[in-house]
């Protein structure tokens, strides 16, 4: 198979060499694969458009020694929005990064590719932390590592209360007996709900869900801990788009306090 | 590696060159090898990398090296201080120069936001554009257009348009010289959102 054709979604991008891009491509067919588009860093390359972050596409690859090759490019969709709207830039990069984190090259998973090419369309018009958490809990779902909400994982017994002990390192939610060896923090009951919520829902009618802005954070915050206690690392472009959010007010206070005196 | 069966400075020499961005062992085995025939051009290279790192310094006021600091540009009286072009890398500011058309000055990032890799406001120069708005009417972002590059434009344009400031972004679209036939359907798109009147 020296020439192969696969039907991809570029999740990660970065320079390589005098102006070639190394692509970490995610397939339908065949998985992740990691491909260097040669010259896509040149004005008069023709694959410039395809070796761009998040463009869906046809491409056409050389098998190498160690790296393949692209050589050719038709992107079908280049998610054009993301060129625009900063949330939903950083939710699509923390997708991305997901996806890249929790699979291993060369292993399809046509499921998850559906998934995320179906949650980079609906990114487009749904609440980005929305979309975020519930791409993040159904990959978990269809790698196997869905967390147990509402009963408990030890002994299953069925939890109520105002809070719930939700332990990553158990893989949910636990009772008041079975708790005591793990390590974990309290999610109030209304979160963990959402959360179901968000696995069950038909995905096209997830803009029908409403959620206060406690159980926004208190929800990504949780999916945060466990995503990363599941992958051991810690998500940089989740954490980020939390950063730059907060980078952005912090600035814009910083202007209109001392700097922005300047202006007027 | 097999430049480990080489004398130990040889070894080093390889394995730094190596070190260096687009240059595999190969190349540097090659380069190690040249540099060794010419003892006079390894004198001025070594000479060279040692004098730029010892007196190049980022200029404080818009981040590009400079050996004086301000630099040229920022000491220069005759460049408008109301237009400001903000660019990732050094290296762009000498392509800009090099079109003669921008006659305001610079800031340079050092970069652009990269979530995937790390890469937030924090690492970027970017309190340091702050500090430098006093009588700026307008900020040109030339970034370059990619995902990211787009992502420090819309950062930063969220930052200044509040403060009345006018934030504007290079076009985007067919190279000069180039064939509409053999362009690509996401810049047709681009350079159709951009077209102008004539």
């Amino acid at each position: 198979m020296a020439v192969y054709h696969a039907d991809a979604l570029v999740i990660r991008s970065r320079e390589y060499g005098e102006s070639d891009r190394v692509l970490t491509l995610f397939s339908r067919e065949m998985g992740k694969i990691q491909a260097v588009a040669k010259g896509v860093r040149k004005p008069k390359s023709r694959q410039r458009a395809g070796a761009q972050l998040f463009t869906y596409g046809d491409f056409l690859i050389h098998k190498g020694k160690s790296l393949d090759t692209v050589s050719q490019c038709s992107p079908k969709e280049s998610f054009s929005y993301l060129w625009s709207d900063l949330d939903r830039s950083l939710a699509a990069s923390a997708m991305a990064e997901l996806l890249d984190i929790s699979t291993i090259s060369g292993q399809p998973n046509a499921e998850l590719f559906t998934l995320t090419l179906t949650c980079l369309f609906l990114l487009e018009q749904y609440e980005t932390s929305l979309l975020l958490s519930a791409y993040a809990l159904r990959l978990m779902v269809i790698l196997g590592y869905r967390p147990h909400l509402g009963d408990c994982v030890e002994c299953g017994e069925r939890l109520q209360g105002e809070r719930l002990f939700f332990s990553s390192e158990a893989g949910g939610t636990l009772c008041g007996r079975c708790r005591e060896s793990y390590s974990g923090r309290m999610v109030r009951a209304g979160s963990i709900a959402f959360m179901r919520q968000l696995i069950q829902a038909d995905l096209s009618k997830l803009d029908r869900l409403r959620w206060a802005a406690w159980m926004r954070e208190e929800v990504l915050e949780t999916l945060r801990h466990y995503l990363e206690h599941k992958f051991e690392r810690p998500l940089k472009s989740w954490r980020l788009g939390n950063t730059i959010s907060d980078g952005l007010e912090r600035h814009i206070r910083s202007l209109n306090g001392k700097e922005g005196k300047e202006f007027e | 590696m097999d430049f480990l069966n080489y004398p130990q400075p040889l070894a080093d020499l390889i394995s730094s060159l190596a070190r260096l961005p687009g240059i595999g062992p190969k190349t540097a085995g090659r380069l190690a090898f040249y540099l060794l025939q010419q003892p006079q051009i390894s004198q001025d290279l070594a000479q060279a990398i040692l004098t730029a790192n010892h007196s190049l310094k980022k200029c404080s006021i818009c981040s590009n090296f400079t050996d004086q600091d301000p630099c040229a540009l920022c000491q220069n009286p005759q460049r408008d201080s109301t237009e400001l072009c903000v660019v990732e890398h050094p290296r762009d500011v000498v392509s800009l120069e090099k079109t003669k058309e921008f006659k305001g000055r610079y800031h340079v990032l050092h970069g652009v936001l990269s979530p995937m890799e790390g890469i937030g406001p924090e690492q970027l120069t970017i309190n340091l554009l702050l500090k430098r708005l006093k009588g700026v009417q307008e900020v040109v972002m030339a970034l370059n257009p990619t995902v990211e590059g787009e992502a420090t434009a819309l950062y930063l344009a969220r930052l200044l348009k509040p403060l009345g400031i006018k934030v504007t972004r290079i076009a985007h679209g067919l190279p000069v010289g180039g064939d509409l036939e053999y362009a690509d359907e996401v810049t047709i798109a681009r350079a159709l959102e951009g077209r102008r009147q004539l």
